[in-house]
């Protein structure tokens, strides 16, 4: 080990006075464990660092064909490896200048080992999670009911919360979301999907009850709820069926009621009355659906947003079924896609199907900006693809 | 899907080390391998800034505080089950790591090392 000494004696050599310099003196070799390989460093940022700190853990998230992620309970992170021209060294018990002890009465050594050394890192982005996959998974075997009688449920691939987790390159809390999203519900268990003309038969059970108890949409007791519509359906599927389309919540009396959301049973009215067709007379739609909803609810176009698409160029104007989540989940694939399917849109029409391809902190705007290109049509602004699309 | 856990202990959290950032590449003079061997002196002037002496260099440099921090990620390997001294074809522990530390500083020394001259030519 080097001698005070040895130190002194280098610092002659070197011209540095021993004045200008701080009394602690750190005298630095390199570790055995340095040429393990065993270790990595990760660049983090606050969050992640905060997370670190509190003891939680961190997944690392990869398919073979797909990029590693890494997953906090509720972020997702794009996992790359970086490369520096530089050295790095990591140094444990090394002090910075303003933690050493001020001015001891002599000066110091303090042998410090470095205990690795690299010139790569790996480097993280917030991404949005990759979700599509979930509801892929879960349509494999979507819930259609209680089998009927002895009938038995064909045996098909069905999923757990830990199934898919080993599945979808997502944090749990994210996971967690997109399920509620679906309106998925976990039955024995396991994560299914509702087959759509299964959960339009409950919420039909649903809006019937309230028509003929004339209760107020806002306020749908559950109890008397499940009583009356048990016969016909388990109380777990009524239940879920409340949930997806209202809000919870508890009266002065400790009653548990909900209020349905009108624009979530109008959406889901429409996307009924469309998925049967290819297209529809705007008009016609329109008076067909403020027919089919509840009585008492009240439809407008822009509950359909993201779900179905109206063309004003054509004579006469039509509607049809354009959801956001049957789209690519790439940007680059959603672009082609969407201006596959109409060469031109406006800001106004396209924003449902690119708002969840925003980067934190990214506008539409800017998204449009990078995406696509601009020209004017008949006095408004119009967006059209950068690159030639196959037609 | 591979799954791999980066756990942390819970507690006071991991410790904090130092990092220190050099250009170019290191190389021991011996070729018997960095481990074991000096890198250096550091030391810090009056006013705070770090001064590195690397075999006839001078290195100075400046503290800096990290945007985003690092994480010391130690790798621990997937081995098989090796249960009393009896091999068994058991399912191999996944590779996990543990983080060792947490970095949030650097010394980074950027400026050209200054050669340290030992022999001085006497003016005749």
């Amino acid at each position: 080990m080097r001698t005070l000494e040895e130190v002194r004696a280098t610092l002659q050599i070197a011209k540095l006075k021993e004045e200008d310099l701080q009394p602690v003196t750190h005298c630095l070799t390199f570790g055995s464990n340095v040429t393990s390989g065993d270790y990595c460093l990760m660049e983090l940022d606050d969050t992640l660092c905060k997370h670190i700190e509190a003891g939680k853990s961190l997944i690392i998230r990869g398919d073979k064909d797909e990029h590693a992620v890494l997953c906090s309970e509720d972020e997702t992170y794009d996992l790359k490896m970086a490369d520096t021209s530089n050295l790095l060294l990591f140094v444990p018990g090394c002090k910075t200048p303003d933690l050493l002890p001020d001015s001891p009465a002599h000066p110091q050594l303090v042998h410090a080992q470095i205990w690795g050394c690299s010139n790569s890192y790996w480097e993280l982005r917030r991404q949005r999670p990759k979700l599509k996959k979930l509801k892929k998974l879960l349509s494999e075997s979507p819930y259609s009911g209680p089998p009927y009688g002895t009938q038995q449920e064909v045996p098909q691939q069905k999923y757990t919360m830990e199934d898919l987790l080993g599945r979808i390159q997502a944090s749990r809390e994210e996971i967690e979301a997109h399920l509620h999203k679906i309106h998925a519900c976990e039955i024995d268990g396991h994560w299914r999907m509702l087959d759509f003309d299964y959960e339009l038969k409950l919420l039909g059970h649903v809006t019937q009850l309230v028509d003929s108890e004339s209760w107020s949409f806002s306020r749908v007791p559950l109890t008397v709820c499940l009583e009356e519509l048990v016969p016909l359906e388990p109380r777990e599927m009524i239940e879920h069926c409340l949930n997806c389309y209202g809000r919870r919540f508890n009266t002065e009396d400790g009653e548990v009621m909900y209020a349905l959301d009108e624009d979530k049973v109008c959406s889901a009215t429409a996307q009924m009355l469309l998925q049967n067709a290819i297209k529809f007379n705007l008009a016609e739609f329109q008076e067909v659906w403020r027919q089919s909803v509840p009585e008492g609810m009240n439809t407008r176009l822009d509950q359909l947003r993201g779900l179905t698409l109206v063309d004003c160029s054509s004579k006469p104007e039509t509607i049809s079924l354009l959801r956001v989540e049957d789209l690519p989940e790439d940007t680059l694939e959603r672009f082609s896609a969407l201006f596959g399917i109409r060469e031109k849109w406006t800001q106004d029409d396209i924003e449902p199907y690119i708002q969840d391809l925003c980067g934190e902190k990214q506008t539409v705007g800017a998204l449009l900006t990078k995406h696509a290109r601009s020209s004017m049509q008949n006095g408004r602004k119009v967006f059209n693809s950068r690159r030639p699309i196959a037609s | 899907m591979v799954q791999i856990v980066i756990s942390s202990q819970a507690g006071e959290g991991p410790a904090e080390w130092l990092l220190v950032e050099l250009q170019g590449e290191m190389i021991s003079r011996h070729n018997t391998g960095l481990s074991g061997n000096l890198m250096g002196d550091l030391h810090y002037t009056k006013e705070g800034v770090p001064v590195l002496i690397v075999g006839h260099h001078i290195l100075y440099g400046k503290l800096v505080n990290l945007d985003k921090p690092f994480a010391v990620l130690m790798k621990h390997s997937g081995l098989p089950q090796d249960d009393e001294g009896v091999m068994e074809t058991s399912e191999e522990k996944p590779t996990s790591y543990t983080v060792s530390a947490l970095i949030k500083k650097k010394l980074i020394f950027k400026t050209r090392p200054k050669p340290i001259i030992t022999n001085v030519p006497k003016k005749v």
